[in-house]
């Protein structure tokens, strides 16, 4: 069976590069524009792995993280944002909310390299 | 099998029949003249035949007569009759079988000669022996005698004997010799159309293993081929996939990018405080909206005009720079901050807005590129 992986990010173009890619690489794909639909999806089909933006149009992305969290414990997290956070940061709160933190600068292999990392087909 | 196989298959078989009709038509010639010299052997056996009954004919005829001349008696007398009888029998015998033939019938009808002679004879002496005249008898058989009649027969039926001995010699000869011929013309006709059919199967073998030949070689190569349409389809589909994956990560980069200069512009947008970015030389290139809000002034009006028509410090402030040098371009070329410094904005209605002026220079790596002005607009007095 195919690993699910849950793209949260309110911008559609995002979402979509991330989701042919996956979806090229063999991965099963549900795409979430704000924080509400995302926990519906994690609810409904528990992902493997969510990738979430900071910034949604209805919440914080890393508030809702810690809802999904607290709903499905140990769920792997990549924050992938255009908020760019000073390794400082990063070490010492990120990384006790999220498994990892990748600028949207970052070329997509790399993400894809996490993403495997992460979630192993 | 291609048409020049058929062809010459075709070829064979047309020499094969044509050798074969050769010999059957050469052997039944030869099986033709076979019973041909057959039946003339038979007649010249025949012939020999006769001609010893003749001879024996003959020789029984003269005891008879001598022995009905000797006894007298009826029986004797029937006797020779009937040896006449025979004699006859087989000289008719005797012409019809050498009829056809010159010579012989020839010397038949001199041997018919001497019977009809002896004929006479046999009845001059029976009438002579009825009439009582004995003497005459003895006469006539003596002067029978004296001509040799019955050696002469016996020569002359030796002389045919012996030609027809060697005529049937001489025929033997040729029906051995059609015989020998029709054995060679049957076993070389055999033996050429066995060598006819060698060299067919040869072709049709060799026929057969070029076709395999032709058939291992095309499906090797149609293997070569498939072998190589995966490979080259392999080849388009990882380069396809390459493709695809260089568009994502390009299309990426540009979302990204957009995104963050999107998300750095919300940022200075979002600030009341006015932000310039100045040149070197202190010319406008960038503003944020607050600017064309506190001032009035359209972006397009400011942009790449010098930065002193919009804004001026106070005297004291302009003071401040060594030598009575603008201080903004004395900062911006030693690469130092200006803070707080008391300054005025002309709007576009040439009011004077007082304000504090904070210059950051631009730093690319080590040079200084230009300046961030940010003006903030002092709190009118209560």
């Amino acid at each position: 069976m195919k690993p699910h992986i849950l793209i949260v990010d309110d911008e559609a173009p995002i979402r979509e590069i991330l989701a042919q890619m996956l979806g090229q690489r063999g991965y099963r794909v549900t795409e979430a524009s704000s924080a509400v639909e995302a926990q519906n999806v994690v609810q409904r089909d528990p992902p493997g792995l969510v990738i979430s933006d900071l910034q949604l149009e209805d919440s914080d992305g890393l508030a809702m993280i810690a809802q999904l969290k607290s709903a499905c414990p140990g769920l792997p997290v990549m924050l992938l944002t255009g908020v760019l956070f000073d390794d400082d940061v990063v070490r010492g709160s990120l990384s006790k909310t999220v498994d990892v933190y990748l600028a949207k600068t970052t070329p997509l292999a790399k993400i894809m390299d996490e993403i495997g990392r992460l979630c192993p087909l | 099998m291609n048409d020049k196989i058929i062809r010459r298959l075709a070829a064979l078989f047309v020499v094969m029949a044509a050798v074969l009709a050769t010999v059957a038509i050469v052997a039944i010639q030869n099986i033709n003249r076979a019973v041909a010299a057959s039946d003339w052997v038979n007649h010249t056996h025949a012939v020999i035949t006769e001609l010893s009954d003749l001879r024996s004919a003959f020789q029984a005829s003269d005891a008879a007569l001598r022995t009905l001349a000797m006894t007298g008696n009826e029986q004797d007398e029937a006797a020779c009759r009937d040896a006449l009888s025979r004699l006859s029998e087989h000289l008719e015998v005797a012409k019809a079988l050498t009829r056809s033939e010159a010579g012989p019938a020839a010397q038949v009808a001199r041997l018919e000669g001497l019977a009809a002679a002896r004929t006479t004879l046999t009845r001059d002496v029976l009438a002579a022996h009825k009439a009582g005249q004995a003497g005459s008898v003895r006469s006539l058989l003596a002067a029978d005698t004296g001509a040799g009649v019955v050696a002469e027969v016996r020569r002359l039926v030796e002389k045919l004997r012996l030609e027809q001995m060697a005529l049937l010699a001489e025929r033997d000869g040729v029906a051995y010799r059609q015989a020998q011929t029709t054995r060679w013309t049957v076993w070389t006709g055999v033996a050429l159309n066995f060598v006819l059919l060698g060299f067919t199967i040869w072709l049709m073998v060799d026929d057969v293993a070029a076709r395999r030949r032709a058939a291992a070689a095309l499906q090797l190569a149609n293997e070569q081929l498939d072998a190589k349409v995966r490979e080259r389809t392999a080849e388009l589909a990882a380069a396809n996939e390459s493709l695809t994956a260089e568009n994502l990560e390009r299309r990426w980069g540009a979302q990204a990018l957009e995104h963050q200069l999107r998300y750095n512009e919300i940022i200075i947008n979002s600030i009341s405080d006015l932000v310039l970015v100045v040149t070197k030389a202190r010319n406008i290139s960038r503003l944020n909206p607050a600017v064309q809000h506190v001032t009035g002034w359209e972006p397009a009006q400011l942009v790449n005009r010098p930065l002193s028509e919009l804004v001026r410090l106070q005297d004291g402030a302009a003071r401040l720079a060594p030598g009575g040098t603008d201080p903004l371009g004395q900062a911006l070329k030693e690469g130092r901050d200006l803070r707080d410094l008391p300054a005025t904005i002309s709007d576009g209605t040439h009011r004077q807005i007082a304000a504090h002026l904070t210059l950051y220079p631009l730093r690319d790596g080590n040079n200084v590129v230009g300046g961030v002005v940010i003006l903030r607009v002092d709190a009118p007095a209560t």
